[in-house]
C-alpha cells in the first residue's frame, strides 16, 4: 500500500484506495466483526471500537491521512474519511463515538506542543486511549462563549508552571472511558466571552476530577457530567495561546463538518438499507423510502462537494451550517421512516432488532441539538450567508 | 467541461443576454433569438453539460421561457436538434413516451413549447408492443392548443398527434431514459435559477420592509424562513452538480425530485416573507411562483419521482450510493 504521495484531486487514485480498503475489510471480515450480539451495551460498543482501531492501526490503515510527524502516513484527509465511512457503513463501529478521533486529534495536532502531539496522537489512533471533549457547561450550551469553568495560574500567567481548574462540564461524551480531555476554561474576566477562554489537554486521572455518567433518553450512559475540583494541570498542557481557546474550539468545525459527516452519511445509508431489507413492498413504503432517499442523496451530494472544497485547500466556514441542517433533517427523516413503516417496532417490540431501532430512533432526536442546535445553525446562515445583519 | 474562468464568463454573458431579451417587447421570442446568436446549438453539441447548466439556470433566474428544451430532448434521443424541429414532451406530471403505435397508426398526446408555432416538423417518441419508436412528423399532423393554465407566459401547448407510423424508426429504451434524464436536469436547473431569484426578492424585501420600527429581517422567525430557503436551494444545487459529475437516469431523477421538494420550501417561505407585497401582481414574485408550479410537473413531480425511486429500491432491496468522493 502506498497511497500517501498523490493528490486526492486525482480521483481514480482515491477510487483505487477505496477498492483496496474494501477488499481488505472483506478479507478480515470475521476478525473485525463485533463479538457481541446486537444491540450491545455502550461498554461493548466502546470495546469494539478500540479493538477495530487496534487492528486497523496494526495493518496500517488507521495512519493514512494523518501527518507523518504524529506517526501518520500522510496524504489527504479524504483517505481517513473513506476509512471512517467504510467501517461505519459496515456497522463495525458506531460513527457517533468513532468520530471523536476526527474531532480531537486535529485539535491536538494543530495546537499542542509538537512533542506532546507526537506522543499522544498515536495512542488515540491505535485504540490504546480514548479522549473526550469538555466544552458545554450547565450554563453554556448554545452560548458556549459564556462558559465559566475557571483556570487560574499558580503565579504570573506568563511564567506559571501550573494552572488550577475549578468548575463543571456537562453533556461530555464518553468521559468515563477517556484518558484525556480537550477542555475549555475561563481564563479572562467573567464577562470576557470568547476573548477570555483557554484550552488545555488534561489527563483524566488527575486528582480532583469526578465523572458522573448521565442516562440518556435511550438508556445509554454516553453523556456525563465532569467536575473539576482544584485540578492541577501543567502549563505545557495548554493548547494554543493563553486566551486563544476560542480559535481552538472553532478549529474543530472543518473536521466535524466534513469527515465526520461523511461517516455518518455512510451509516445512514446503511440504516435505510436495513429498512429496505424488511419494509413491506407497497406504495406507502415506496413513498416514504423514496422521500428519505431523496433527502439522503441531497445530503450526500452536498457533503461530497464540501470534502472536495476542503481537499482543494478551501477553509470551511459558516456554509457548513447548511451541511449540518441537511444532515440533522435527513437523519430524523430516516428514523421517522422506520417508525412509520415498521409499526410497533420502536414502541412495542422487545426483540434485539427492535431494541436497536428504538435506541437509534431516540438518539436521532438529538441530531438537531448536538454540535450546534438547528436554531443556532439557522442564525448563522441568516447572519453570515444571507447577510441579513444583526437580529433584534 | 470547460475551465472555471471561461464558464464564469459564459454564465455572465448568457445571463445578461437573456435579461436584456426579456426586457424587449418581443420577450420570449427574443430570448430564443439571442440564444441562437450566442451559438446555443454549437454549445449544446460541444459542451452539453455546461450548455444545459448555464442556459437553464439563467432562464429560471430571469423567469424567461425559451424553446431550447426541445433541443435538449432531441439531442439526448440522438436526433440532431434544429430550430424548425419541435419535440413532443410527456404529459404534465408524467415521463412516459407521449405516443403509441398500433398497426400503421401513430397517436400521441403531450406538451410542447412555443416552438410549435414556427416549426416545420415534430419529433414524437412512441411506445408499442415491440418497444420504442421515434418519428418525425409534419407539424400539420399535430393539433395544437395554447395552454393558459396558471402561467400563460410559460408558452406551453397541449398537443395531439395523429398520423402515419410508417416513418417511425426503432429506438433503444435507453435513448428515451437519457432524454428524460437530460430533460429533468435542464428543468431542475431552471427551477434552481428561479429559487435563487425568489430568495433574492424575499431577502431584499426583508431588509427594506420596516414594521414595528425595524426591518423585518431582524426578526428570527423571518430569518429562519430565509435560512431554510437557502438550505433547500443549496441541497438542490448539490444534487445538480452530482448529476453532472455522474450523469445517469438515477442521479437526474434525484435532482429533479430534489428540485420539486426545494421549490415547495422556497415558494412557501419566500411568499410568507413577502406577505402582502408578494400577493399583488405589482411585485414580480407571482411570476416565479406560477412558473415554478408548472416546472415542477415537467418530467414528473417530486412526489411521483420519489415513489418511483422507492419502488426501485424495494424491488431490488438495495440502496445504491450513486456518488462517491
Amino acid at each position: 500500500m502506498a497511497f500517501s504521495k498523490q493528490s486526492m484531486s486525482d480521483s481514480p487514485h482515491l477510487a483505487d484506495y477505496r477498492a483496496e480498503l474494501h477488499a481488505w475489510l472483506d478479507a478480515h471480515r470475521d476478525e473485525l466483526a463485533p463479538v457481541f450480539a446486537a444491540p450491545g451495551t455502550l461498554d461493548e460498543h466502546v470495546a469494539q471500537m478500540q479493538r477495530v482501531k487496534a487492528i486497523l492501526f496494526e495493518a496500517g490503515w488507521m495512519q493514512y491521512g494523518w501527518p507523518e510527524r504524529v506517526g501518520g502516513r500522510g496524504g489527504s484527509p479524504m483517505l481517513r474519511t473513506e476509512l471512517g465511512a467504510a467501517i461505519a457503513g459496515r456497522d463495525l463501529v458506531d460513527p457517533g463515538i468513532f468520530s471523536l478521533v476526527e474531532v480531537l486529534a486535529p485539535t491536538v495536532i494543530d495546537f499542542a506542543p509538537p512533542e506532546l502531539a507526537a506522543e499522544m496522537v498515536p495512542r488515540l489512533l491505535s485504540g490504546a486511549e480514548m479522549w473526550c471533549q469538555g466544552f458545554s457547561e450547565p450554563g453554556a450550551g448554545s452560548d458556549l462563549a459564556s462558559l465559566n469553568c475557571r483556570a487560574v495560574p499558580d503565579g504570573d500567567a506568563s511564567t506559571a508552571s501550573n494552572w488550577v481548574i475549578k468548575g463543571q462540564k456537562v453533556w461530555t461524551s464518553l468521559a468515563q472511558y477517556s484518558e484525556r480531555c480537550v477542555l475549555l476554561t475561563r481564563t479572562g474576566p467573567a464577562d470576557s466571552r470568547h476573548r477570555g477562554i483557554t484550552a488545555f489537554f488534561v489527563d483524566m486521572d488527575t486528582p480532583g476530577i469526578t465523572v458522573a455518567p448521565l442516562e440518556m433518553i435511550n438508556g445509554d450512559r454516553e453523556l456525563t457530567e465532569v467536575f473539576f475540583d482544584d485540578v492541577v494541570v501543567p502549563a505545557d498542557r495548554m493548547l494554543g495561546k493563553l486566551n486563544g481557546g476560542w480559535a481552538v474550539a472553532m478549529s474543530i468545525l472543518p473536521y466535524e463538518r466534513s469527515s465526520c459527516f461523511w461517516q455518518r452519511i455512510a451509516y445512514l445509508y446503511r440504516r435505510l438499507q436495513r429498512l429496505v431489507d424488511v419494509a413491506p413492498n407497497d406504495e406507502r413504503a415506496a413513498e416514504v423510502i423514496g422521500n428519505a432517499f431523496v433527502q439522503l442523496h441531497a445530503l450526500r451530494a452536498r457533503s461530497r462537494a464540501t470534502q472536495h472544497r476542503l481537499d482543494a485547500g478551501a477553509t470551511l466556514g459558516p456554509e457548513t451550517s447548511i451541511d449540518k441542517v441537511l444532515l440533522s433533517t435527513a437523519e430524523q427523516t430516516t428514523y421517522d421512516a422506520v417508525r412509520r413503516l415498521l409499526p410497533g417496532v420502536v414502541e412495542m417490540d422487545d426483540s434485539a432488532t427492535a431494541e436497536l431501532w428504538r435506541s437509534e430512533y431516540l438518539y436521532s432526536r438529538a441530531a438537531t441539538i448536538y454540535g450546534g442546535t438547528a436554531e443556532v445553525q439557522r442564525n448563522i446562515i441568516a447572519r453570515r450567508l444571507l447577510d441579513l445583519g444583526s437580529a433584534e | 467541461m470547460i475551465e472555471a474562468s471561461e464558464r464564469a464568463l459564459m454564465e455572465e454573458t448568457v445571463r445578461k443576454a437573456i435579461e436584456d431579451a426579456c426586457a424587449t417587447p418581443d420577450g420570449n421570442t427574443a430570448v430564443d433569438a439571442v440564444l441562437a446568436q450566442l451559438g446555443w446549438l454549437d454549445m449544446l453539441d460541444a459542451e452539453p453539460r455546461d450548455a444545459v447548466d448555464i442556459v437553464f439556470s439563467a432562464l429560471g433566474n430571469a423567469n424567461a421561457s425559451a424553446t431550447v428544451l426541445d433541443d435538449v430532448v432531441a439531442s439526448a434521443i440522438g436526433t440532431a436538434p434544429r430550430p424548425d424541429l419541435a419535440v413532443l414532451l410527456p404529459r404534465f406530471a408524467a415521463w412516459e413516451p407521449p405516443g403509441s403505435i398500433e398497426g400503421d397508426q401513430l397517436r400521441a398526446r403531450g406538451l410542447a413549447t412555443a416552438r410549435t408555432a414556427t416549426a416545420r416538423e415534430m419529433l414524437v417518441v412512441c411506445g408499442s408492443g415491440t418497444g420504442l419508436w421515434v418519428a418525425i412528423v409534419p407539424i400539420a399532423d399535430a393539433e395544437i392548443d395554447a395552454v393558459r393554465g396558471i402561467d400563460p407566459d410559460a408558452g406551453l401547448r397541449a398537443v395531439r398527434v395523429q398520423g402515419s407510423a410508417v416513418v417511425a424508426k426503432q429506438l433503444e429504451t435507453s435513448a428515451w431514459q437519457a432524454a428524460v434524464a437530460l430533460g429533468r436536469r435542464a428543468v431542475a436547473h431552471q427551477i434552481a435559477g428561479a429559487c435563487r431569484a425568489m430568495l433574492a426578492l424575499a431577502r431584499t424585501h426583508a431588509l427594506e420592509r420596516l414594521q414595528f420600527g425595524r426591518p423585518i429581517a431582524q426578526f428570527q422567525a423571518v430569518r429562519h424562513r430565509l435560512a431554510d430557503t437557502l438550505v433547500a436551494l443549496e441541497g438542490l444545487e448539490a444534487t445538480l452538480i452530482a448529476a453532472g459529475d455522474e450523469p445517469n437516469p438515477d442521479t437526474a431523477a434525484l435532482a429533479k425530485a430534489a428540485a420539486g421538494r426545494a421549490v415547495r420550501t422556497v415558494t412557501a417561505h419566500c411568499q410568507q416573507v413577502l406577505a402582502g407585497t408578494g400577493f399583488t401582481t405589482e411585485h414580480p414574485f407571482h411570476r416565479f411562483l406560477k412558473r415554478a408550479l408548472v416546472l415542477e410537473g415537467l418530467f414528473g413531480s417530486a412526489d411521483d419521482i420519489a415513489v418511483d425511486l422507492g419502488r426501485q429500491l424495494l424491488a431490488a432491496r438495495a440502496v445504491p450510493n450513486l456518488i462517491e468522493l
